[in-house]
């Protein structure tokens, strides 16, 4: 559809010129943060954008636009944003970058023997650059020296430029206006960046009225790639990402380095990880299949007697079994948590008094496993019930009139016709209740955080950790840190598993779709 | 349009290029940002310079922290506890604290607990330690031993109402509340090298004190009389029942128990019969809070003149330990601690600081799946050498 009245083309253009300018003033903040990922994702969106708009071919494509946009951003970004960070070794104590740890230690200065101290005054010129007095108090000594040059030049009081009142006090400077008042908190964070060479040492703002003199104590070669500390000596080498002296002593912080494959490979090559991982990725594997299976099987239950028309308060019943899906996880996961306390929950406390037993629902490994699955199945059976019931009313009538009348019993007709036919239209939501158990890291957390732990394990996996809550656990609670690069790594390997099982899965469903033809 | 297109870059391009007016970001928790927007506001009308606290819940405060600074976003000041001081020093997040001369108004041990190679990193506030806080309507004196505890356990047990005499919480991951039991014996979790430093490669968590505590604390278990699965929810639970006569928690537990109606008395946490048949006093980590300032700030000695003059007084240091429940550290707010509080300070100096050595991670790690694996009846030697096995692998000695 064309649109052909003016008022339309000028919003239409209004809108795609306001955009346009957002899209440079965000690029232009993001080549001053050095961003060039975002900045080359942010030109193709822009870009993208307005060939959509402008190109008579491409306009049809604009309903796809933002869906287009919101998964190129959010999930193909951190897709690839995730996959680099696998590839080198983001973890505590190597988190910044290379520039960044240089600039610490090149800031790093340590008071000089026999400090000396200067008081100031501080000027501005006509360029808003700052002129520093330095006033030694002792021996009555001045120099003047500038944020754009900063040799310290003495001040020779004749000079025509510095004003001086009866008392031989110097009251200004000629073209300086100095800083008083409040504005001198004003300025303070451009003067502590200062360092005005003094002989071998530094002048620098130590507090909010002196300079007092420092000595640097690193110095870095940017041709040899060497950091000497100056006050000892050493020289430190970066070796993947920290500086190392020849006798092995390493300087805090590091920072970040690729390292190619080396996360893929420990995850492989380390057999007591390996064990972790395999453990981890089956217990994942059948958590998934259970919950979908187990609540597909409830829900669709449910579904077939809530589709009988002869059924009296159909509503009232479908209703209340819709709770479980519109209650917030976070609320119920806890309920449930609370519930099979093994001391003090009521689950123990029913069965205390039924079968005189009790169980520790949440510490012991199989249990705890079932009680899971228990838990999502409560939570997935309405969302698997509501899909069944519209997947239903697909059916039509004659095909079941037909399997009645060539005498197909009712197990036959769910078996034979219902099933298949179902299937078409909920494989493709069946599989993305897989994918999403698969992941479904919030339900582990809440109610075990991966716990109870096993025996024997290398890393922090416990008995109900799926992938991705082990993957949480090496982050942020590994022994060592934050392991950062490491989980990146295996995040990947999730994200890999995940992809080929929906492949298959849609191939699979692909071939369910010959029953129709 | 083009011309629209080029009227709107150059009006965002000067946006951009505005003048940004100094102004001090401080990051602190819930408890404490009422009262810093109020000193801020002091220090905005004796400067001119804007204060911005941005408040967090105390769980992400050091997530945010180090997530902003190394985005260049961060604060110029925020506030953590000595823990964390592994993490942010390694990453070179943190600034040397200059304390000018004034070290010794701060209490010294709070003070090492925030120096780390011999450079101190914050301004200590607060500190805080467990103890025992019981119940003077159910136990009318403060029992004198171990032994006294057990007694009292065994003669308040009742399933049914239910009743205990002692609590904590022991769940998974309470590796902290457990430290008590392992160290009356002598389990420990690093030891001091010649020099007086932690030598991670020291390792006490499995040691026949430790075995020792870990054993009674497990036939204590599995003879009832000490509840099981006790996390949080529940000894809040628990406490605002009076469904229990003793507990071991810390300050922060106070409010819950005064909304309660506990008659309650402080004690500290008393003496344990060990392997060598003598009593020996359970032993407990101290947490010290801080203030510490961010080594990518660009207002350093803005935030170094906050603290100095505007926080370390002695109305503004009191007044920040105590709405936290915390003891202050700085000995001239001490005298005007409440009662109440004071009495913390008697379990304090069986007080050990939590190492603040990155390693210290995998104890909390891995201690606390031991604990996990002795609550599930599992020997007690093999979960502590577990432990013991991955803490050693984890900080890499041999």
């Amino acid at each position: 559809m064309r649109s052909s009245s003016p008022i339309a083309l000028i919003v239409k253009y209004v809108i795609l010129g306001i955009v346009d300018a957002v899209a440079v003033w965000a690029g232009v903040g993001l080549v001053m943060a050095a961003n060039y990922g975002l900045l080359a994702m942010l030109a193709i969106g822009a870009g993208a954008l307005n060939v959509l708009v402008l190109s008579k071919r491409a306009y049809p494509f604009r309903y796809l636009a933002p869906g287009l946009a919101f998964l190129f951003g959010m999930v193909v970004y951190p897709i690839l944003y995730t996959a680099y960070v696998s590839l080198t070794n983001l973890q505590t104590g190597n988190l910044l970058s290379k520039d960044q740890v240089i600039q610490l230690f090149e800031d790093r200065y340590a008071a000089a023997p026999d400090q000396e101290t200067f008081t100031y005054r501080a000027f501005l010129d006509d360029h808003e650059s700052l002129v520093v007095l330095l006033i030694d108090e002792i021996t009555d000594r001045e120099w003047i020296t500038s944020e754009g040059d900063p040799d310290l030049v003495v001040v020779d009081r004749s000079d025509p430029q510095f004003e001086i009142d009866e008392f031989g006090a110097l009251v200004g400077i000629s073209g300086l206006s100095e800083v008083t008042g409040l504005q001198r908190y004003q300025i303070l964070s451009r003067l502590e960046t200062l360092a005005f060479p003094y002989g071998e040492e530094y002048l620098r703002l130590s507090g909010l009225n002196a300079f007092k003199t420092f000595i640097r104590r690193y110095a870095f070669d940017w041709e040899t790639d060497l950091l000497t500390d100056l006050t000892t000596g050493m020289v430190y080498t970066p070796i993947d990402g920290t500086f190392t002296a020849d006798d092995g002593t390493t300087l805090e912080p590091g920072y970040q380095v690729w390292v190619g494959g080396r996360n893929f490979g420990s995850l492989l090559s380390n057999a007591a990880m390996r064990k972790d991982f395999a453990r981890v990725f089956v217990w994942t594997i059948v958590w998934s299949l259970m919950s979908v299976l187990l609540s597909f099987s409830v829900g669709l239950g449910l579904a077939l007697l809530l589709n009988d028309r002869k059924l009296r308060l159909r509503v009232i019943y479908r209703t209340l079994l819709i709770v479980p899906y519109v209650m917030p996880v976070f609320i119920s996961a806890l309920v449930w948590r609370g519930m099979f306390n093994a001391q003090f929950g009521i689950v123990n406390r029913i069965f205390q008094s039924l079968f005189g037993t009790t169980f520790r629902w949440l510490d012991d490994p199989m249990l705890a496993r079932g009680v899971l699955i228990f838990i999502n199945v409560w939570l997935s059976f309405p969302y698997m019930m509501l899909i069944s019931l519209g997947a239903l009313q697909s059916i039509p009538d004659q095909l079941y009139e037909a399997a009645r009348v060539d005498g197909a019993g009712m197990f036959r007709r769910f078996w034979r016709v219902t099933l298949p036919l179902l299937m078409i239209s909920l494989a493709p939501l069946l599989i993305g209740s897989f994918a999403f158990a698969f992941n479904n890291f919030t339900l582990i957390y809440l109610v075990t955080a991966g716990r109870p732990a096993v025996l024997g394990a290398a890393t922090p996996a416990g008995a109900t950790d799926i992938l991705i809550s082990w993957t949480y656990r090496i982050a942020f609670q590994g022994g060592s840190g934050n392991q950062l690069g490491l989980a990146s790594a295996v995040s990947i390997l999730i994200f890999a598993i995940i992809a080929t099982i929906s492949a298959i899965g849609f191939r699979l469903t692909k071939r369910l779709e010959e029953v129709y033809k | 349009m083009k011309k629209l297109l080029a009227l709107l870059v150059l009006v965002s391009l000067v946006g951009v290029v505005a003048v940004a007016q100094a102004t001090l970001t401080i990051y602190a928790d819930d408890t404490r940002t009422p009262l810093l927007r109020t000193i801020g506001e002091q220090f905005t009308a004796a400067t001119g310079v804007a204060v911005d606290v941005v408040e967090f819940p105390w769980n992400d405060l050091r997530t945010n922290f180090i997530t902003a600074t190394q985005a260049g976003e961060g604060p110029d000041i925020v506030i953590g506890a000595h823990d964390w001081l592994g993490e942010l020093v390694s990453n070179g997040l943190l600034e040397p604290m200059d304390l000018a001369g004034r070290l010794s108004e701060f209490d010294e041990a709070a003070r090492s607990a925030f120096t780390t190679g011999n450079v101190l990193y914050g301004m200590p506030y607060g500190t805080e330690n467990l103890t025992l806080i019981y119940n003077k309507e159910v136990v009318p004196t403060a029992p004198e031993t171990w032994d006294d505890v057990l007694e009292i356990m065994r003669a308040q047990y009742d399933p049914d109402l239910p009743m205990y005499g002692l609590a904590f919480q022991n769940t998974a991951g309470n590796f902290y509340q457990f430290f008590p039991m392992l160290s009356a014996a002598g389990g420990y979790i690093f030891g001091f090298d010649e020099n007086g430093v932690y030598d991670p490669c020291d390792i006490g968590v499995a040691n026949a004190g430790a075995v020792w505590g870990a054993k009674l604390y497990q036939d204590m278990l599995n003879e009832g009389i000490l509840p099981a699965s006790v996390d949080w929810d529940t000894l809040n639970a628990l406490v605002a029942g009076k469904n229990v006569a003793m507990v071991i928690t810390g300050p922060w537990l106070l409010n819950a128990i005064k909304e309660a109606g506990w008659d309650y008395g402080i004690c500290k946490i008393p003496p344990i019969l060990g392997i060598d048949g003598e009593y020996h006093q359970p032993k407990v980590f101290t947490g010290v809070q801080a203030f510490m300032v961010s080594s990518f700030s660009e207002n350093k000695t803005l935030a170094f003149d906050f603290l100095l003059n505007y926080i370390a007084t002695e109305e503004v240091m009191a007044e920040i330990a105590v709405s936290g429940s915390r003891i202050p550290t700085f000995l001239p707010a001490l005298p005007s601690t409440p009662a109440d509080l004071a009495a913390f300070a008697d379990q304090a100096q069986y007080g050990v600081p939590m190492p603040s050595i990155p390693a210290m991670a995998s104890v909390w790690q891995e201690g606390g799946n031991a604990l996990d694996l002795i609550n599930n009846g599992t020997d007690v030697a093999s979960a502590l050498g577990q432990a013991y096995n991955l803490i050693r692998i984890a900080v890499g000695c041999e």
